[in-house]
């Protein structure tokens, strides 16, 4: 028994409707004479209603009817089809890719009574007449731009599909088949062989307003010059200036991204003027006319060997139907991933922005201001990351609600181990409109918010810049650690013992900057001596006094707010506000910090008080104990004293 | 099996063949489960292989660490008394190669890891 055809496949083929797969009978294979030298063939199809002979094979499958593959009443699953119109208002089906899937043995002959499809509905037979007039015209055939006019895609966009095209007629020029160079990363679309730029019946050259032929992306070279993209741009940047020997100028670079691939546009002095305003990143453009030349890797990352560059002729025109342009093109690393990424390589990230630092400015090597923010990336692998914005999007980042963060283009450092930097070509997306972030948000929400996570970008420089300095709480007593003018920096690995639960909080001045003690005052305000005002209120902060030790000795110390709420696990705010309502919680906030093993950043210093010296430890810094680094820590540490 | 209350020492398959005889604690990464299911092989943080015998089938799908006390037979086999898994998908994976210098070091000097007189005294 034979497969059944898909009905109605002719009359949707013909029309350019879209239909995956159909599966049609051939019914007859013609080889057609071709300027080329190349062999084409001629199929006729059908779907046991309708036949239709205006069937074209691409020369990629010659093949098949020439190893005998492709044989009358065979059935056949068309995969990908263009459907295009002649200059003579005919329309021809050109198959870019099919696949045999019962032999004519199987089929038992040909299925059903399938009649002519004709636009008008009129009988006409089969084969002679259109082939006479077709011939001439697709002897020297080229398959049309494999565009969106493809059926075999599911979005197709009628829009684009108009009559007036004549892909396909090729007027008596020398040689039509120019085989195309695709770039050989994109593997999707078969070569495709585009009519040369002098020919007159260019489709470029149809009355400006009828619909451009599209290319894709992936298919741009710098030996074709007449083609026309549809993409979204994903990426503009800001105009640069530049200034060197050779002169001056501005330029902008965007990026851009289409169902095939992506490609850099740059645009210099006058064009930077005509496009900056014009172009919105997200939006989707026609453009055309512009220089394709070799991609500099140095500046993009991109997946394409070339790059383009606008000039005074280039033409980007707004789109309006753009659904089925990909928004985004990325390549997301998982956040540990990054750890066996060389440093200096460009990736795209995506994760929660768990918390974001505020936006601080410094200054540069150049002496040029700029404003900065550190986020801190978690994504389900479980791992954190540091990435850090610059110049405006520092400046305009909201990390409120903990967004999804993406990072296109951020350049990996190992600075504190690794961390993530945003480049002037990145391009930072909050919440995107994409899987990823969904996947990432319902990860969160379930379990990621609970995660002990260990973050890449733990491993900071200290104050001083230098390595750790490791030091046993001993060593602190045996090496006078303190003593001179100078205060000394040292880590350890130490265990909470005892912490002194009265006093552990003050009232501090509320001002932002302020931590002074504040005073109570007869009226119940607050006053702060630095600021030289009173308040209603106050805040809490920490001044902890624990004692930590080790396996030879122990040690107290002083934690201040940051360090001690690491510590406790609990915001100033928190505990003061438990002290004052719930004793029992507020005791177990101790009970479960005690007997707690943390790596401790620690200042040691020499401290008068009342002509009294004391050496006094304050914690900078505590840190969850890595045990890996620990146990190397020690094995290397043995092996040297057995020396 | 009274053996096994005695004290473990933990080795990998260099010191095997030390211990003929004895109650030993080998932890390495599971290799490859013969389709029986009464014996896998496993690798240690050195790369080195070692077979291991169960006393009953295996029940369930054996991979990634594992840990096992068994008794060494003379002809280097490790005939498995008890193994437990130690998952690899919480917290910090277990790093192998650590674990081996680690054990390197204890068996270097003995003095300063005296675990018999641990357990007995």
């Amino acid at each position: 028994m034979s497969i059944p055809l898909t009905q109605g496949a002719i009359e949707a083929l013909y029309k350019g409707l879209p239909i995956k797969n159909p599966l049609l009978q051939l019914l007859n294979i013609r080889q057609m004479t071709s300027n080329s030298g190349l062999p084409r063939f001629r199929l006729m199809m059908s779907d046991g209603q309708h036949a239709l002979s205006s069937f074209l094979l691409t020369t990629q499958l010659n093949h098949l009817p020439e190893q005998k593959l492709l044989v009358q009443h065979c059935i056949c699953m068309l995969k990908k089809v263009v459907t295009s119109t002649l200059a003579d208002g005919r329309t021809a089906v050109t198959v870019m890719d099919m696949e045999v899937v019962q032999s004519p043995e199987e089929t038992g002959g040909r299925i059903g009574n399938p009649t002519p499809y004709n636009k008008d509905g009129q009988m006409s037979s089969p084969a002679k007449k259109s082939s006479a007039t077709l011939e001439p015209d697709s002897s020297s055939a080229t398959a049309p731009g494999p565009s969106h006019r493809s059926t075999s895609f599911s979005r197709s966009n009628a829009a684009q599909s108009s009559p007036t095209n004549s892909p396909m007629k090729v007027s008596p020029m020398k040689d039509t088949i120019s085989p195309m160079k695709v770039s050989p990363k994109k593997e999707a679309n078969s070569p495709m062989k585009f009519s040369p730029a002098k020919d007159t019946n260019s489709p470029m050259k149809a009355s400006s307003s009828s619909p451009m032929k599209v290319f894709p992306i992936s298919t741009l070279n710098p030996y074709q010059s007449k083609w026309t993209i549809r993409a979204r741009v994903t990426n503009k940047s800001n105009v640069r200036q530049w200034s060197n020997s050779r002169g001056e100028g501005k330029l902008f670079s965007f990026e851009v991204v289409d169902e095939s691939g992506e490609i850099k546009i740059t645009a210099f002095n006058n064009e930077v003027d005509k496009f900056f305003s014009l172009l919105e990143q997200g939006k989707v453009y026609y453009i055309s006319k512009a220089t394709l030349k070799v991609a500099n890797k140095q500046y993009s990352t991109l997946k394409n060997d070339y790059e383009m560059t606008l000039h005074a002729h280039s033409s980007i025109v707004p789109c309006e139907d753009n659904q089925s342009i990909p928004t985004m093109n990325c390549n997301f690393v998982q956040i540990e991933e990054l750890e066996n990424r060389d440093k200096d390589a460009v990736i795209d990230v995506i994760g929660i922005c768990k918390k974001a630092e505020d936006v601080s400015r410094i200054t540069t090597r150049n002496s040029r201001e700029v404003s900065k923010r550190a986020l801190h990336l978690i994504d389900s692998s479980g791992k954190e990351v540091t990435a850090t914005l610059w110049g405006e999007e520092a400046e305009k980042f909201d990390g409120s609600g903990q967004p999804v963060v993406a990072i296109k283009g951020a350049r990996l450092s190992d600075f504190g181990g690794r961390s993530l930097s945003a480049l002037f070509s990145s391009t930072i997306m909050v919440n995107p409109d994409i899987p990823e972030a969904f996947r990432l948000r319902a990860w969160y929400d379930r379990e990621g918010y609970a995660v002990n996570s260990q973050s890449l970008t733990e491993r900071k420089s200290t104050n001083s810049g230098s390595r750790m300095n490791w030091k046993t709480l001993s060593d602190v007593k045996n090496e006078n650690m303190g003593h001179e003018e100078k205060a000394e920096y040292f880590s350890c690995l130490a265990t909470v013992v005892y912490m002194r639960k009265e006093n552990c909080l003050y009232q501090a001045c509320p001002s932002a900057d302020c931590n002074k003690k504040v005073l109570i005052q007869h009226n119940g305000l607050y006053r702060c001596e630095k600021c030289n005002r009173e308040f209603s209120e106050f805040k809490y902060r920490f001044l902890l006094s624990a004692n930590l030790a080790d396996f030879g000795d122990n040690q107290w110390v002083t934690c201040f707010q940051e360090t001690a709420e690491v510590l406790l696990g609990h915001s100033a705010q928190t505990l003061g506000q438990l002290r004052e309502t719930d004793e029992a919680a507020f005791d177990e906030v101790f009970q479960k910090a005690n007997f707690r093993t943390h790596i401790f950043k620690n200042r040691v210093k020499l401290e008068t008080y009342n002509d009294e010296s004391r050496v006094k430890v304050t914690v900078m810094e505590v840190l969850p104990v890595d045990h890996r680094e620990y146990s190397r820590r020690l094995l290397s540490n043995i092996r040297r004293l057995a020396f | 099996m009274s053996r096994i209350e005695e004290i473990k020492a933990r080795i990998n398959c260099s010191m095997l063949l030390q211990h003929i005889n004895q109650a030993v604690c080998f932890v390495g990464r599971v290799s490859k489960v013969h389709p029986s299911g009464k014996t896998f092989t496993a690798v240690d943080g050195e790369g080195k292989t070692v077979t291991v015998e169960l006393n009953c089938c295996l029940e369930e799908e054996l991979s990634g660490v594992v840990e096992v006390i068994g008794l060494v037979s003379n002809k280097g086999v490790l005939m498995a008394a008890t193994y437990n898994l130690l998952r690899e998908d919480r917290g910090t994976p277990f790093d192998l190669e650590l674990y081996n210098e680690a054990l390197k070091v204890i068996h270097d000097f003995p003095q300063h890891y005296p675990f018999e007189a641990a357990v007995s005294g």
